[in-house]
Parts: C-alpha cells; structure tokens; sequence
C-alpha cells in the first residue's frame, strides 16, 4: 500500500495468535465489529479479535486497506474484491468467510460467499460433499425421501385452475 | 467450538468442518447459491444445510431462472416448493425463461406480502395472469413485465390492486401498428404514485405521455424505447430529473434491474444492526 498522508488515526489490532497490526481506522472502521469496538472506546489500546488468526487478520487488512484507497465506485469496488479473491484457495475462503462474519463486513462477506457458493454450482451432491469434506449423515431411507421431495413433488397436489 | 484460555500454541489453522459453520453463515452461502441448486443440490448434502435450506429466511426472495432447472426437476415445482418454503414470507420473485399462469396465481396467493416482482421472458404468462395474480398482491411496489404483454384492462386492476406501485416497467412490445394511448392513459390514471416508469415498445403519442406526466405526479424517472409515436420536444425536460427517451438496451437494462431486485433483498436479509430492514428498488437506483 502507498504511504498514507497525514494519517488521522491507527488502530492496533491482535489476532488470536497474539499477532500486531497497525490499521488507519478509517480502513478498520469498516468492520462494524471494529466501529463498535473503537465507538465504545477501545481504540486506544490494543483491540483483541479472539475469533481471526494472524494469516487471516494480515489478509483481512490488506483488503481493507485496499477497498477504503478505491473512492465511491461500486465497479471498481468490485473488481477489486473480485481480484482480491481470486488468489484465494479453498481453505483459506473458509477462513475468510469466518473472519467476515465475525468482524462484521457485509461486502466481503458477500463476496466470499458467493465465491463459495460458485465453487459448487453446478456440481453434484457427491461432488459437494468430498470438496467440502461433509459426511452424509443422511440414512438412506430419509436420503431417497429427500431426493423425492424435490422431484415431481406437485404431481396430483390440487391445482389452482380457475378460482 | 472450544477455545480453551491458556493454549500456548492451538493447532487449529483448520477451519471447522463446514457442516458445523455458523448457521448464519451457512445461510448466507447457500442463499448465493440461488434457489434452484439450493433445492436440488444443498439439502441432499447433510442434514444441516437442509435445515438451514428450510428456514422460512432462505425464501424471501426467489429467482428461478428456466436455464438452471434441468431433468428431472420442473421449473414449475420448484418454483411452488419455494414458495411453499417461504411461509408466506416471500418479498421479491423473479421469473426468467419460464411460468405459467396457474404458477403465477399459485405465488401471489400464498405471498401476500410481496413488493417485487419481476417476469422476464415467460411467455406462457399472459396478461390475464397478471390481473389475477396481482389482486393478492395489495403490497406491491416494483413490477418488471418482459414480453408480457397486458392491456388496458390489466393495468387498471395493477393499479388499483397495487396502490403501492412505484416502479412499473414494461418491455413487452406491441405488435400492432398505428397510434394508441389508451394503455399510456390507463397508467396515468391508475398508478399516481410512480416514481419510476419504464417503458419500451409502446403505441403512445404525446397525448399519453403528457397524460402520463400529469397522472403520475411522483414521477422522477422516465425510460423508453421504441415509442416511435411519440415527439418529445421540451415536453418532460423540465419536471423528470432522470429521463432517457431512447435507452439503446434493453439486454442491459434488464440485468440492470435484476441485480436491483437481488440487491433489495440482499438488504433486506442482513436485517443487522447497520442494515436498513426496507430498501426500495427506487432508493436503489440512484
């Protein structure tokens, strides 16, 4: 990142690995988790997320370093969370999605959501399961009636011809 | 999970198994996913993403595109198990590619709480399903009728029906030929208060489009295409503020406003501390 002019105000923030990060809070602020820690005065100090490992903090801040530097332009804003992810394994989407939630970013939890959700589109429920590393506790017999339900469901229900 | 205090070094650089996510989070994946494969696909993966499918806030808006649903799932069924899924909690439906009437009267009398609907390209959709469907539909607020065509008499029971209406388009063109206001008329005297109109492929003369301008005293945004009849002259330049007399295509207007619909109930699903729990389309836009 270019070097900030004149920054107003850094945060420290600790990961669950007891990692340090120094953070312009008008970047950190975009957590709400963060606006509400620094609101209730924490900002001081140094402000503890129990929930987000150093890997995943120093990913979370390039982002938001990067996404706060992009003025008031959703496509750009975009292609920027676009590119952000791009490089992202699988594993470390789980992470970030976790870390999302956690601090409270609802355009990087979109995005990462649905950069996960495009990762099983149009796969099979087999194929979901190995990737996501799911065990199908399903007996047989309530898997076949789910299977069924979705199916031709509506075949004899009561239609809604004329009223 | 556990997070025991004094660990020194925790070998948890795994994250948890997915199916023990946070349900929200969960939610929040699979609502990505879309509608159709969450009904195909993710309630056959584990018995938690199914509970987490089935939760009434999974269904508040619904898009169903005809190119998703493959064999042996009908475009039709799936559609009425999401409503069915929906508790009556559904606010937006889109419908792309596919529907019928009976499917379209099935929505609207079990979703009594809708405000946006859109029907891209259902061509078995007819005006009449329109009339029908929108008498329960005393809530809504965004209507998108692509190739389906309706007459006078719909547009009347739409605004009658629909008091709410604030966004009206309608990208359905008439094959006939010569002059006619009569549908511009019923606009303008059933729908005062629309705020945005839409409207492409239309017969009108200045006569509707004036009427229109002086029904629709909210208007703030006008879009048309291919309303050949008409000569616009000064005539709305001073009073709309967003006006676009020969919008080049429909094909980006139309995803334009599909991703308006998602965004609406995006907005309206993380009813979070910061989120707005009502986002109108029109808010949207600008």
């Amino acid at each position: 990142m270019a070097a900030e002019t004149g920054t107003p105000t850094t945060l420290t923030l600790k990961s669950n690995d007891d990692e340090l990060f120094s953070v312009a809070e008008s970047a950190a602020i975009l957590s709400v988790t963060i606006r509400n820690m620094v609101e209730d005065g924490c900002a001081g100090g140094v402000i503890p997320l129990d929930n987000v490992d150093g890997k995943t903090l120093a990913s979370v801040i390039t982002y938001m370093n990067g996404i706060s530097a992009i003025p008031a332009d959703e496509e750009k804003k975009k292609s920027y969370r676009d590119k952000f992810l791009s490089d992202k394994d699988f594993e470390t989407l789980a992470d970030m999605v976790l870390a999302a939630n956690y601090l409270n970013m609802s355009c990087l939890m979109d995005a990462v959501s649905a950069k996960i959700a495009q990762v099983m589109e149009k796969k099979s429920v087999g194929w979901v399961r190995r990737k996501f590393g799911i065990e199908n506790d399903y007996t047989p017999e309530e898997e076949a009636a789910v299977k069924e339900e979705h199916k031709w469901t509506f075949e004899g229900v009561e239609t809604d011809d004329d009223n | 999970m556990a997070s025991s205090s004094s660990n020194s070094i925790e070998e948890e650089a795994t994250p948890p198994p997915w199916e023990k996510l946070p349900r929200e989070i969960t939610a929040a994946i699979l609502l990505k996913l879309g509608a159709v494969e969450i009904l195909t696909t993710a309630v056959e993966v584990c018995t938690t993403w199914r509970s987490v499918s089935m939760q009434p806030s999974m269904w508040r808006y619904v898009r169903m595109e005809k190119s998703d649903v493959e064999w042996p799932h009908d475009f039709d069924d799936l559609c009425r198990r999401a409503v069915d899924l929906s508790q009556g909690q559904l606010i937006g439906i889109t419908l792309k590619g596919s529907g019928t009437n009976d499917l379209l009267l099935y929505i609207s009398q079990r979703s009594g709480q809708l405000k946006h609907l859109a029907l891209v390209n259902c061509y078995d959709i007819t005006g009449e399903g329109v009339k029908e469907a929108v008498k329960n539909l005393p809530l809504l607020e965004n209507l998108y009728l692509n190739h389906t065509y309706i007459d006078v008499e719909a547009i009347e029971t739409v605004g009658r029906s629909c008091p709410l209406l604030k966004f009206f388009i309608l990208t359905s063109f008439d094959w006939r030929s010569g002059e006619s206001d009569e549908e511009a008329l019923a606009i303008a005297q059933n729908m005062p208060g629309l705020v945005e109109l839409r409207i492409f492929g239309n017969r009108m003369t200045n006569v509707g489009l004036k009427a229109i301008l002086e029904g629709c005293l909210h208007l703030k945004s006008l879009y048309m295409r291919r309303c050949h009849n008409v000569n616009f002259g000064k005539l709305c330049s001073e009073r709309i503020k967003d006006l676009k007399l020969d919008v080049d295509s429909i094909k980006k207007y139309e995803e334009e406003i599909l991703c308006l619909f998602a965004k609406c109930s995006c907005a309206l699903l993380r009813s979070r501390s910061d989120a707005k729990s009502e986002v109108s389309l029109t808010e949207l836009l600008r």
